[in-house]
């Protein structure tokens, strides 16, 4: 029944849906570039969401665990072969998802008897030099977007806006300045989502202040200390600082808890 | 999907091939000899290679490095054909990568040998048939067991643990015959060593390998050529900068200044 334009449009459509519905519960991931490199960070339950691909290349993503698997060993395989058959500069964020990654999404998505990735990324990709650093984010029906200075996945466009609106209002230049950029800019996804699918009338799990401004840094704080209940902060980075050819490193609990303000640091480590 | 985190298996799926053999009989010399060794110091490994690369009585060149840094906590050093080792070393370092990235965990030390023995036993074609011959060294820091170790290798991929020093390439039986002597015999023995004065026997070490081996490429102050020298310790691999050896050099080597 497909075989008519109309059908497929429709159960595109659906499928659309679908896929919107799947992303509201998940956690928004942030991504910005510093004086030394790039930060990705986001709330994860255990299961990570922050991976190293290639030697300038890390991924975030949100959605089905299976499927950040399978995208995240399609880039692992065509970065490593690219890079043994030809050299590691070739590996590039941009070929890897405008050849490799965003058409394999694209074709799953709109091939409605086969199942869509449930999946958003950020791919970031460390520059050669300071202030050529990048990001690529494919969203689940491969549509991609180049960014330079921060990029972020949240369950809706509106929410990325958000999110979006409040970075380009902080200063970063210092790895402190990024880590607490990226843990406000998720808090204020994170917010924006709950409130975007708030049911009305129904009691809600979410911490409170939700109506405060959000661009408050102590309700922001507030915020992650309570998704901290259930939620660890993780941070990952490409650090030009790191003297091998592969840049990633994860920031972990003891440095994250130098780099938060006070009670929030020591409940991170 | 990748489950074994094995690159070498997913290079073979794209085509690539490993060994093949040449020609039996092979017309023109190719570029190999060399002297290489590694050896226990008081916080780990130093390993030290010679720059020359001969082909018969020609030196093809003086710069080469034959001390491969794999990973942040290993290094190959290698003697043999310089086309086939660099490709192990390549095809290791993309192998290491490849399996800290998909299984989120450093591959073992052992899994390390083991990869490093697979390629050789690949290569015995290309090996036997005079095309492709290596023997090399791999130090690494063994972070189970906390200690840095060295095993070298046979032109066929059999592993040998060099439990206190190890020596490959053409220069080697010169220098096997010093390093026994210093370590049964010497004023301590090389476990005992300082960082510096690991450095000293070494350039020592490589000066007389070049005196009795001329395919083994000795120090050439004029060039500002040294040997190189790296460690591998807990904190990784590391690399002794050229200013640094030559200032060893001329106050604990040379003869002459």
């Amino acid at each position: 029944m497909y075989e008519e334009p109309y059908r497929w449009v429709e159960a595109v459509g659906n499928r659309r849906h679908y896929l919107d519905e799947q992303f509201k519960q998940g956690s928004p991931v942030v991504g910005v570039a510093y004086e030394a490199g790039i930060l990705l960070m986001t709330m994860s339950k255990g299961t990570p969401k922050l991976y190293e691909i290639y030697d300038r290349l890390a991924l975030g993503g949100m959605g089905h665990p299976a499927d950040l698997e399978k995208v995240r060993f399609t880039l692992l395989e065509t970065a490593h072969i690219e890079g043994f058959n030809r050299s590691p500069f070739d590996v590039t964020g941009s070929r890897m998802v405008k050849y490799g990654l965003a058409p394999v999404i694209k074709q799953a998505f709109e091939e409605v008897f086969k199942a869509p990735f449930i999946v958003k990324i950020i791919l970031a990709e460390l520059g050669q030099k300071i202030g050529k650093d990048s990001f690529l984010t494919v969203n689940y029906d491969g549509t991609f977007e180049e960014k330079n200075c921060y990029a972020m996945l949240g369950a809706t466009p509106g929410v990325e806006q958000e999110m979006a609106a409040y970075l380009r209002s902080q200063t970063i230049v210092s790895l402190d300045q990024a880590v607490n950029a990226a843990v406000c800019a998720w808090a204020v996804g994170d917010r924006a989502q709950r409130q975007a699918f708030a049911e009305p009338g129904e009691p809600s799990e979410a911490p409170t202040n939700l109506d405060r401004q959000v661009s408050d840094s102590d309700v922001l704080y507030d915020h992650v200390r309570q998704c901290m209940n259930d939620k660890s902060i993780e941070c990952a980075l490409l650090d030009r600082q790191v003297p091998s050819t592969s840049k990633y490193r994860t920031i972990g609990p003891d440095e994250l808890a130098t780099l938060l303000p006070g009670d929030l640091g020591r409940s991170a480590a | 999907m990748g489950l074994q985190g094995d690159f070498y298996q997913l290079l073979k799926e794209q085509g690539y091939a490993f060994g093949l053999a040449g020609q039996a009989k092979v017309e023109q010399d190719l570029i190999a000899a060399t002297t290489i060794l590694a050896f226990k110091y008081r916080d780990g490994v130093l390993v030290a290679g010679d720059r020359r690369a001969t082909a018969g009585n020609v030196v093809m060149y003086d710069r080469t490095d034959k001390v491969l840094e794999i990973d942040r906590h290993s290094v190959m050093a290698i003697a043999g054909v310089p086309a086939t080792a660099y490709e192990m070393a390549r095809v290791l370092e993309h192998s290491f990568k490849y399996y800290r990235r998909t299984q989120l965990q450093e591959l073992s030390f052992e899994g390390k040998l083991r990869a490093l023995s697979k390629l050789l036993k690949e290569n015995v074609p290309a090996a036997l048939a005079g095309t492709g011959a290596v023997a090399p060294i791999f130090a690494g820091y063994d972070s189970e067991q906390e200690a840095a170790k060295i095993y070298f290798y046979d032109i066929l991929g059999a592993e040998f643990e060099g439990v206190e020093y190890a020596v490959s390439g053409s220069g080697s039986p010169t220098i096997r015959g010093i390093l026994h002597y210093l370590n049964t015999w010497g004023e301590q023995p090389l476990s005992a060593l300082s960082e510096e004065q690991a450095t000293i026997q070494a350039l020592r070490l490589l000066t007389s390998a070049a005196e009795f081996d001329s395919a083994t490429g000795g120090v050439n102050r004029d060039a500002g050529l040294y040997p190189v020298i790296k460690f591998v310790a807990a904190g990784g691999v590391r690399a002794t900068p050229d200013p640094q050896l030559r200032a060893l050099f001329e106050s604990k080597v040379s003869r002459t200044t």
